[in-house]
């Protein structure tokens, strides 16, 4: 486009000069004729004034004025006349095809020689006059007139082959000039294009025929300022990588670090939707983490606590809630997810001392097990309560009939039953001190190389009277000889007569319980078996927990239990460096049997 | 025959035996029994003017026991007093949604026991006579 251009700008360009030099050539062509004629006329009137008259008028001959003709009979000539100073002739010739015009010569002609244009008229062309006075005065004051015509600005016939090969020669120089220009600016010119392009993306490229010089300095200034960008675009993108390093680390060690608190985060945006949350979200709620990140609690949160926890923290309320300082917090029981207890609590999130919400951060955690254990603990002080009301009650009861009745035999039974009852009371509250003492640590058992018949016989003799009411039988299974053991008699005993209430209680009409023991290696294993309901294996790991009772068909801890016998006997055991172990079949009945390392007797020691 | 019957459910004999006692004492006709499984067999033989049920019994306790009764025998309107030690909230709501039931608090007095089942014979239009029927549900 831009080299089709200079092509015709070159080509108009040349015919201009062409036309302009064929024009001076013209003009000096006539220049130069009219500097003839006018030689010609004033040497032709100078050596015609001094000619007497009839000389030049000799009219049969032509005398000098013929001559005159003949010799100047031309296209430049036009006439010479003698005449008078009105104009008047005397005498003439006249070139082919012209007339003398009938002109009065001015004042100043009878001075001397002078010279006129006279104007073409009436078919007659341009003249230049040269005009006279005669020196013969024989016939008054006569005048001399030549007349030429007026040079035309034409193009000589002879001069045409000239001007042509000149203009050709021009003419020629113009696709030279155009190639030479084409060959050099081509690439420049499109280098320049395509750099003014890049530099001032935008900008329309006009004014494309800024010369090489101006192309170079353009593309100079914008070879430097692209490589000082270049270079400053290098650097800044060297620092952003390494920023972005920096900060993919730093943001890869926080999320490690959010995902491995053991509670459940999200963060949710000042519009409600959730942008972060934690590995242990979709556990705890039982919620797929598709449906949780990127949308609004609404869309998924099936929980109306937490939902309306979260609630508070968005819309206007937030800016209310912010001034109350402390973060609310919701238990509650997640819908999808069964036997958990969550807590949840909510904060604001600001930054820049308050002036900037991210949007708020909720915390989830799982409080089943202290949510049991306060649990446990409530029903355990329920239960107490009960166990300790429920012979206080029969107390009560007796006591007002030991008043009201004369019947001897009927005050003998209110006095056994009381009796009981403080016994039964007493047996709940020592229980619950034990294990008080067992928890403060200030429990601590003398142990005593001793050997447990006879501890085992107690326990035998005692569980006979308390299963003989619910028509139970109680076996003792000794073996003759048992190894020593280093143990503090009471606590075992507290922990054998648990295990053997257990047996009375969980057992049914007609079964048995067998107290056994029997010697192993470096152990002796002492057993307590019934034939009672048996524990199912999901309770079998939890028995020896603190308040643990097992359910019973519908009704939780129907038989009265309070949750302490096997946890203090286990407890016990545990002081001892021994074992306690159960096996169990629902159904069919339940073994628990306790493993005490036995104690080689040290020379003169005494076996109490 | 006398009309005044009393049917005593609890799981402690102790409990039973002291007001069975003091009950027989007023004149009273008292049939116990130790869980709900063996009241309701009582209540199928003869109907009781008035049911005193412990709540926490191993079987059947109090708590299913009272409505299962009262939704039985609707056409004969006994006196339900429940025996509890429990005074939490939750322990009473059932019970108050059942028609003629009253809470008796543990430990309970056998004097007052008998001073309100007089109050309640003594409000009731005598001649209760029709209960002596034998049930036609069970």
């Amino acid at each position: 486009m831009k080299l089709n251009r200079i092509g015709i700008t070159l080509i108009a360009c040349a015919l201009a000069a062409i036309m302009l030099v064929v024009t001076l050539l013209v003009l000096r062509q006539q220049d130069s004729q009219t500097a003839q004629i006018r030689i010609k006329g004033v040497a032709m009137v100078k050596s015609l004034s001094s000619v007497p008259v009839p000389l030049l008028r000799d009219g049969g001959n032509g005398g000098v004025l013929g001559a005159l003709l003949a010799y100047h009979d031309n296209s430049d000539f036009a006439y010479a006349t003698i005449g008078d100073a009105s104009g008047r002739i005397l005498s003439e010739v006249a070139g082919r095809g012209s007339i003398t015009p009938v002109v009065a010569l001015p004042v100043s002609a009878a001075n001397g020689f002078g010279e006129r244009d006279l104007a073409a008229s009436g078919g007659a062309p341009a003249l230049r006059e040269f005009y006279g006075p005669l020196a013969d005065r024989s016939s008054g004051p006569l005048f001399v007139r030549v007349g030429f015509h007026q040079p035309r600005y034409a193009v000589l016939a002879q001069d045409v082959s000239f001007m042509a090969l000149l203009a050709l020669a021009m003419f020629l120089v113009v696709p030279v000039i155009y190639l030479v220009i084409k060959r050099e600016m081509a690439p420049l010119a499109a280098l320049s294009t395509q750099l003014r392009k890049l530099a001032t993306p935008g900008k329309s490229d006009s004014a494309d025929n800024g010369d090489v010089r101006e192309l170079i300095g353009d593309m100079q200034d914008y070879l430097g300022q692209a490589s000082a960008r270049i270079a400053q675009l290098e650097q800044g993108a060297l620092n952003t990588t390494a920023d972005n390093r920096l900060l993919q680390y730093g943001s890869k060690k926080l999320n490690a670090a959010l995902q491995s608190l053991p509670d459940g985060l999200l963060m949710l945006d000042p519009a409600g939707d959730v942008t972060f949350a934690s590995g242990k979200i979709e556990p705890l709620l039982g919620i797929q983490m598709e449906r949780i990140l990127g949308r609004p609690v609404d869309e998924w949160c099936c929980d109306p606590a937490l939902r309306s926890l979260i609630g508070r923290y968005s819309g206007n309320l937030r800016d209310s809630m912010r001034s109350h300082g402390a973060a609310p917090a919701v238990q509650f029981a997640p819908l999808n997810v069964d036997g958990r207890q969550l807590s949840a609590s909510a904060q604001p999130l600001n930054g820049g001392h308050g002036t900037m919400s991210f949007g708020t951060l909720v915390v989830l955690r799982d409080i089943t097990p202290e949510f049991l254990a306060r649990q446990a603990g409530n029903d355990f002080v329920a239960h107490v309560s009960h166990e300790l009301k429920s012979p206080l009650n029969v107390i009560g009861m007796y006591a007002e009939m030991l008043a009201d009745s004369d019947d001897e035999s009927l005050r003998v039974e209110s006095l056994n039953v009381i009796q009981d009852e403080l016994e039964r009371m007493n047996a709940l509250i020592g229980n619950l001190l034990n294990v008080s003492k067992l928890e403060s640590g200030s429990l601590n058992p003398e142990r005593n190389r001793v050997r447990l018949d006879d501890l085992l016989s107690d326990t035998y003799n005692g569980a006979l009277s308390r299963a003989e009411g619910k028509g139970l039988r109680v076996l003792l299974d000794l073996p003759r000889e048992l190894d020593a053991v280093a143990i503090d008699k009471d606590l075992l005993r507290i922990a054998l007569n648990n295990l053997i209430t257990n047996a009375i209680k969980y057992n049914r009409a007609g079964g048995s319980v067998t107290l056994a023991a029997r010697n192993e290696d470096n152990e002796i294993v002492i057993s307590v078996r019934d034939t009672g309901i048996g524990i199912a294996p999901a309770d079998q790991g939890r028995i020896f927990d603190k308040f643990y009772r097992v359910s019973e068909g519908d009704a939780p801890a129907k038989r009265g239990g309070h949750g302490l016998g096997l946890y203090l006997a286990a407890q016990i055991i545990e002081l001892h460096h021994g074992r306690m172990l159960v096996e169990s079949e629902a159904g069919v009945g339940s073994t628990f049997s306790i493993h005490l390392k036995t104690v080689p007797a040290p020379a003169g020691a005494a076996v109490l | 025959m006398n009309a005044r019957r009393i049917l005593l459910v609890d799981d402690e004999p102790h409990v039973l035996r002291v007001l069975r006692l003091a009950l027989e004492r007023e004149g009273y006709s008292v049939a116990t029994a130790s869980d709900g499984h063996a009241a309701l067999a009582c209540m199928a033989e003869q109907l009781p003017n008035v049911l005193i049920s412990d709540i926490q019994m191993d079987g059947m306790d109090g708590r299913t026991l009272c409505p299962l009764a009262r939704s039985t025998y609707p056409d004969h309107p006994f006196l339900i007093l429940v025996m509890t030690s429990m005074t939490a909230l939750d322990e009473r709501a059932w019970a108050r949604a059942l028609s003629n039931t009253e809470f008796l608090e543990k430990p309970l007095s056998p004097r007052q026991l008998v001073a309100r089942l007089a109050r309640h014979f003594a409000a009731l239009p005598s001649s209760p006579d029709h209960l002596s029927e034998p049930p036609h549900a069970a």
